[in-house]
C-alpha cells in the first residue's frame, strides 16, 4: 500500500513514456530485439571494414587539410559575427528592439542544422568550399552569439557607467570597457567551437563542402571499404589532435591574466 | 603585491599589430588555399536573389498532397527519440562499468572507458553510412546511429557523475551489509537522477538536429524529404521543409527546456 | 562652479523621490551630502553628471570658457564634451578589471581623444607619461602595469583618484567612494581627495558623517527628497538624529575607532 503512494507521481509519466516509445518503434521498425540485431550488424561490418588500405593514405592528406582550412574559416569568420551579434544582443548595450530582433535572429539560427544551411547555400552557390565556410561561420553564431551575449550582460553596470561617465561613446565603452573583459571568453568559446567545426566540415564534406568528408562517402559509394576505414583513421586523427591543441592553448591562454 | 612589467602603450599597440597581422596572414592564405572569397556571397549575391525567387512562395501543400511529409516528420521525431532512449540507457550501463566506484575489476573498466572514448571521437558520417549497409537506409539505420552518437556524447560525462557521487551514503549502505547492486540502486542512482534525465533531454535536443542531418544519407525522416525535394530542383517544396524542420526544432527545444527546468529548477545546467 | 537648480523626480504612484533640490558649490568647497538609505543622495548625485534625468530642474555647469550648460537639457553630443572635465569615483568596483591601472588611468582622457584614434591605436606615450604622473600623485605608480583585478579595494580607489586628475577637471563627482574601504584606507583616500579641492569644486556622498565633519568643508544634508540641512560639516547629534533617525550610537562608535588609528 506505501509503495504505491510513494511511486505514484511516476505512474503517469512512465505511461506515457511506454506509449510514445511503443509508436516510436513501430514507426522505426525498431524493437527492442531489433536493436541489438541492429547494433550487432553494424559492429561486424565494422569488423569487415579494417584492414585500412594505406596506399590510400597519402590521397587523403590534402582533403584532411581542405577541411581543417575550411573548419578553420568558418571559425574566424563565425566568431567575428558572433561578437557583432553578441554586442547588439547585449541589454545593457543595446536599445531594446535591438536587443529582442537579434536575440531572436540568434535563436532562429541555433534552430536551423548547418547541414541544412549547407543544402541551401550549395543550391544557390554549387558545391565548394564556399558554402562550407559560410554554412559553419553562420553556424557558429546560434552558439558564439548567446554565449558572448550572456557574457557581456554580466559585466557590472558600473563598469560601463563609469567609462560613459567620463565623456566615453558607445564605441569607446566597447572598446575599452567590454571587450578586454570578454577576451578570454572570446578565446575559449571559440576554440571549443572549433572543436566542433572540424566534426561538422567532415560532415557538410560530404554534402557538398568537399575534403575528407568527401572521400569517406565517396569511398562507401564505390563499396572501396578499405580506403573508407583510411579516411576514417584520419578524421579521428583530426579530431583528436584539435581537441588537444584546443586544449592546450586554453590551458596556457588561462595561465595569463587568469582573472574572473 | 609584485610589481607588473609596465609597457608603454606604441609597444603594446605593435605586439597587437603583429598578432592582428599574423592573423590576417593565416586567414588570407587559407581562403587562397581554399578558394574562397570572403566577399563572395556579396559579389555574387545574384544567385542568392535567383534561388530566393525560385523558393518562395513555399509550398505547404507537401503537408497534405501525400502523407510522406507528415510521416518523415514522425519519424525524424521517432528516431531522436528512440535513440536517445535507447542510447541514454545503453550510456548509464557502461558508465556504470567505467566508473571507478562501481566497477572494481580493472580490466573490464578499462574496456568500457576504451569503448567510450572510441564512440565519443568516430566520426557521425563513418557510423550512419555502416548502417545503411547494415541494415538497409531507413529510419532505422538513422536510430541505430543516434544510439551511438548519444552513448559517445554522454558516455563520458555519465562516468564522471557516478564517479563524483557523495561518498558517505555509499560507506554507510555498505556499513549495514548491503551488496554493490543494492549501494548502486539506492544511493547513487537517487543522487544522479535528476541530472541524468536533465542529460537526456538535452540529448534529445541535440540529437533531433542530427537526426535531421542523418536523413540526407540515408536515414530517413524529413532530412531525406528534403534532399529529395532538392534533388529534383522543387525548391518551394525544399522552402516548406526546411520552416517545418525550424518549427520542429523549435518545439522539442522549447519542451526540453521546460522539462528539464522542472526537473532542475531554476537555471538550467547541463 | 555648479549650480543645481530645483530637482525633481516622482515615481509613477505619486512618490517624490527628489523634491526641490538646490544649492551652489564652488572651487574650494569639499562637500558631502549625507542621508539615510533611499533618501536620494545618489539620485541628486546621478543628476549631476546626466546619468540620470530629473523630471524638472537644471543642472547649470560652466566650461572652461564660463559658458553655461544645462546638463539636464544638453544632447548626447554636448554631454559627452561636458563630461570630459567632470571627473568621477563610485563606489567599489567601476574600473576595467582587465586593464593595467596605467589604462584605466588613461580612459580618463577618452573624452578628449579623437575616436578613431582612440579606437583603431589606443593611447600615446606621451599621455601615458602624463597618466603616470598622476599615478605618482597618488603613490600607485609602483603598480602601474598591474591589472586592476588584482589590486586591494583601497588601490582601486587611488587609482581611480588617479584617473580623476588625469582628467584635469572642473568638477569632481564621488558616489561613496570610501563605503567599501576599511577606516584606515578611507582615511587615506579622504586625505587624497581633499586637497584636489582647491581647484575645483568636489561632491561627495558618504555614509560616514564622522569623515565628512573631519574632511569636507560644506556638508549637506537630504531626507526624503528634499534638503534638511545645509552648512557646518561638523553635525550637532541632534542633527545627526534628524537625518538617520536612530544611528547615533553606531556613530560614537566609529569615532572611537578612527581615534584609536589616527596614531
Amino acid at each position: 500500500m506505501f509503495s504505491f503512494k510513494r511511486y505514484r507521481k511516476f505512474i503517469l509519466p512512465l505511461i506515457i513514456l511506454l506509449t510514445v516509445t511503443e509508436g516510436a518503434a513501430v514507426i522505426c521498425g525498431a524493437t527492442f530485439g531489433k536493436l541489438f540485431e541492429g547494433l550487432y550488424r553494424g559492429i561486424a561490418f565494422f569488423g569487415n571494414m579494417y584492414p585500412p588500405d594505406w596506399s590510400a593514405f597519402s590521397e587523403m592528406l590534402e582533403p584532411a587539410l581542405q577541411s581543417i582550412v575550411i573548419a578553420f574559416l568558418g571559425t574566424v569568420f563565425g566568431a567575428l559575427m558572433s561578437i557583432v551579434f553578441a554586442l547588439l544582443a547585449a541589454s545593457n548595450l543595446s536599445h531594446p528592439w535591438v536587443r529582442a530582433v537579434t536575440r531572436f535572429l540568434i535563436g532562429l539560427e541555433r534552430s536551423i542544422p548547418e547541414i541544412v544551411i549547407l543544402i541551401l547555400l550549395v543550391a544557390a552557390f554549387g558545391l565548394g568550399a564556399m558554402p562550407g565556410v559560410v554554412a559553419l561561420s553562420l553556424g557558429c553564431i546560434g552558439m558564439l552569439g548567446k554565449l558572448l551575449a550572456d557574457i557581456i550582460e554580466e559585466i557590472d553596470p558600473l563598469m560601463i557607467e563609469s567609462i560613459e561617465s567620463v565623456g566615453g561613446n558607445k564605441l569607446q565603452v566597447i572598446v575599452f570597457g567590454v571587450l578586454p573583459q570578454i577576451i578570454p571568453n572570446i578565446i575559449s568559446y571559440t576554440l571549443f567551437r572549433f572543436e566542433i567545426n572540424i566534426r561538422l566540415s567532415v560532415l557538410l564534406g560530404a554534402v557538398g563542402a568537399g575534403g575528407v568528408g568527401y572521400e569517406l562517402d565517396y569511398s562507401f559509394g564505390m563499396l572501396q571499404y578499405h580506403r573508407a576505414f583510411t579516411a576514417m583513421i584520419i578524421i579521428i586523427a583530426m579530431v583528436f589532435g584539435t581537441e588537444q591543441f584546443s586544449y592546450y592553448l586554453r590551458k596556457k591562454l588561462k595561465m595569463e591574466g587568469a582573472l574572473k | 603585491m609584485s610589481m607588473a612589467k609596465l609597457t608603454l602603450p606604441s609597444k603594446k599597440y605593435r605586439q597587437k599589430m603583429t598578432v592582428f597581422s599574423a592573423v590576417v596572414v593565416a586567414v588570407a592564405l587559407a581562403c587562397i588555399y581554399t578558394n574562397f572569397n570572403p566577399l563572395g556571397i556579396f559579389l555574387e549575391f545574384h544567385y542568392v536573389r535567383d534561388l530566393l525567387g525560385e523558393m518562395t512562395p513555399p509550398n505547404y501543400h507537401v503537408l497534405s498532397d501525400n502523407s510522406s511529409t507528415v510521416m518523415a516528420i514522425l519519424q525524424t521525431l521517432s528516431m531522436a527519440f528512440l535513440g536517445t532512449l535507447y542510447g541514454g540507457v545503453i550510456a548509464v550501463i557502461i558508465a556504470f562499468l567505467a566508473a571507478s566506484n562501481t566497477m572494481p575489476f580493472r580490466a573490464i573498466r578499462l574496456t568500457a572507458r576504451f569503448a567510450l572514448s572510441f564512440l565519443r571521437v568516430i566520426p557521425i558520417l563513418v557510423v550512419i553510412l555502416i548502417f545503411v549497409i547494415a541494415v538497409g537506409p531507413s529510419t532505422f539505420a538513422g536510430m541505430l546511429t543516434l544510439v551511438i552518437v548519444t552513448v559517445g556524447n554522454f558516455g563520458k560525462l555519465f562516468t564522471e557523475m557516478i564517479e563524483n557521487v557523495d561518498n558517505p551514503p555509499a560507506e554507510a549502505i555498505f556499513s549495514v551489509g548491503a551488496s554493490r547492486m543494492q549501494v548502486i540502486r539506492y544511493s547513487i542512482i537517487p543522487q544522479i537522477l535528476p541530472t541524468l534525465i536533465a542529460n537526456l533531454l538535452f540529448a534529445f535536443d541535440v540529437n533531433i538536429r542530427a537526426a535531421i542531418g542523418l536523413g540526407i544519407f540515408g536515414g530517413g525522416g524529413i532530412g531525406f524529404q528534403l534532399q529529395l525535394a532538392k534533388s529534383v530542383l522543387h525548391y518551394k517544396d525544399v522552402t516548406a521543409i526546411v520552416t517545418l524542420i525550424i518549427i520542429m526544432v523549435i518545439v522539442v527545444e522549447k519542451i526540453s527546456d521546460y522539462l528539464r527546468r522542472r526537473i532542475l529548477g531554476e537555471g538550467k545546467l547541463r | 562652479m555648479l549650480e543645481v537648480k530645483n530637482l525633481t523626480k516622482t515615481l509613477p504612484n505619486g512618490r517624490k523621490l527628489l523634491d526641490g533640490i538646490s544649492f551652489k558649490v564652488k572651487k574650494g568647497e569639499f562637500v558631502g551630502i549625507l542621508g539615510s538609505s533611499g533618501a536620494g543622495k545618489t539620485l541628486t548625485l546621478r543628476c549631476l553628471n546626466g546619468l540620470l534625468k530629473p523630471d524638472s530642474g537644471s543642472v547649470i555647469i560652466r566650461d572652461e570658457l564660463d559658458r553655461p550648460f544645462d546638463i539636464c537639457k544638453i544632447n548626447k553630443r554636448e554631454l559627452r564634451r561636458v563630461r570630459q572635465k567632470i571627473g568621477v569615483i563610485f563606489q567599489g568596483y567601476h574600473l576595467v578589471k582587465r586593464l593595467s591601472a596605467l589604462e584605466n588611468v588613461m580612459i580618463g582622457k577618452l573624452g578628449q581623444i579623437n575616436t578613431f584614434r582612440s579606437l583603431f591605436y589606443g593611447f600615446t606615450d606621451a599621455e601615458a607619461e602624463q597618466a603616470l604622473k598622476a599615478l605618482d600623485k597618488v603613490k600607485m605608480s609602483q603598480l602601474a602595469g598591474s591589472m586592476t583585478g588584482n589590486l586591494s579595494g583601497g588601490e582601486m580607489q587611488r587609482v581611480a583618484i588617479a584617473r580623476a586628475i588625469f582628467q584635469s577637471p572642473t568638477l569632481l563627482l564621488a558616489d561613496e567612494p570610501i563605503s567599501n574601504l576599511d577606516p584606515s584606507n578611507a582615511k587615506t583616500i579622504m586625505k587624497m581627495i581633499k586637497p584636489l579641492s582647491e581647484h575645483m569644486p568636489v561632491i561627495g556622498v558618504f555614509h560616514q558623517p564622522e569623515m565628512t565633519a573631519k574632511y569636507c568643508t560644506r556638508v549637506i544634508a537630504i531626507k526624503e527628497g528634499q534638503i534638511i540641512y545645509d552648512g557646518d560639516p561638523k553635525l550637532s547629534n541632534k542633527r545627526l538624529e534628524e537625518i538617520y533617525g536612530e544611528e547615533l550610537e553606531l556613530i560614537e562608535q566609529q569615532e572611537h575607532l578612527l581615534a584609536a588609528i589616527a596614531k
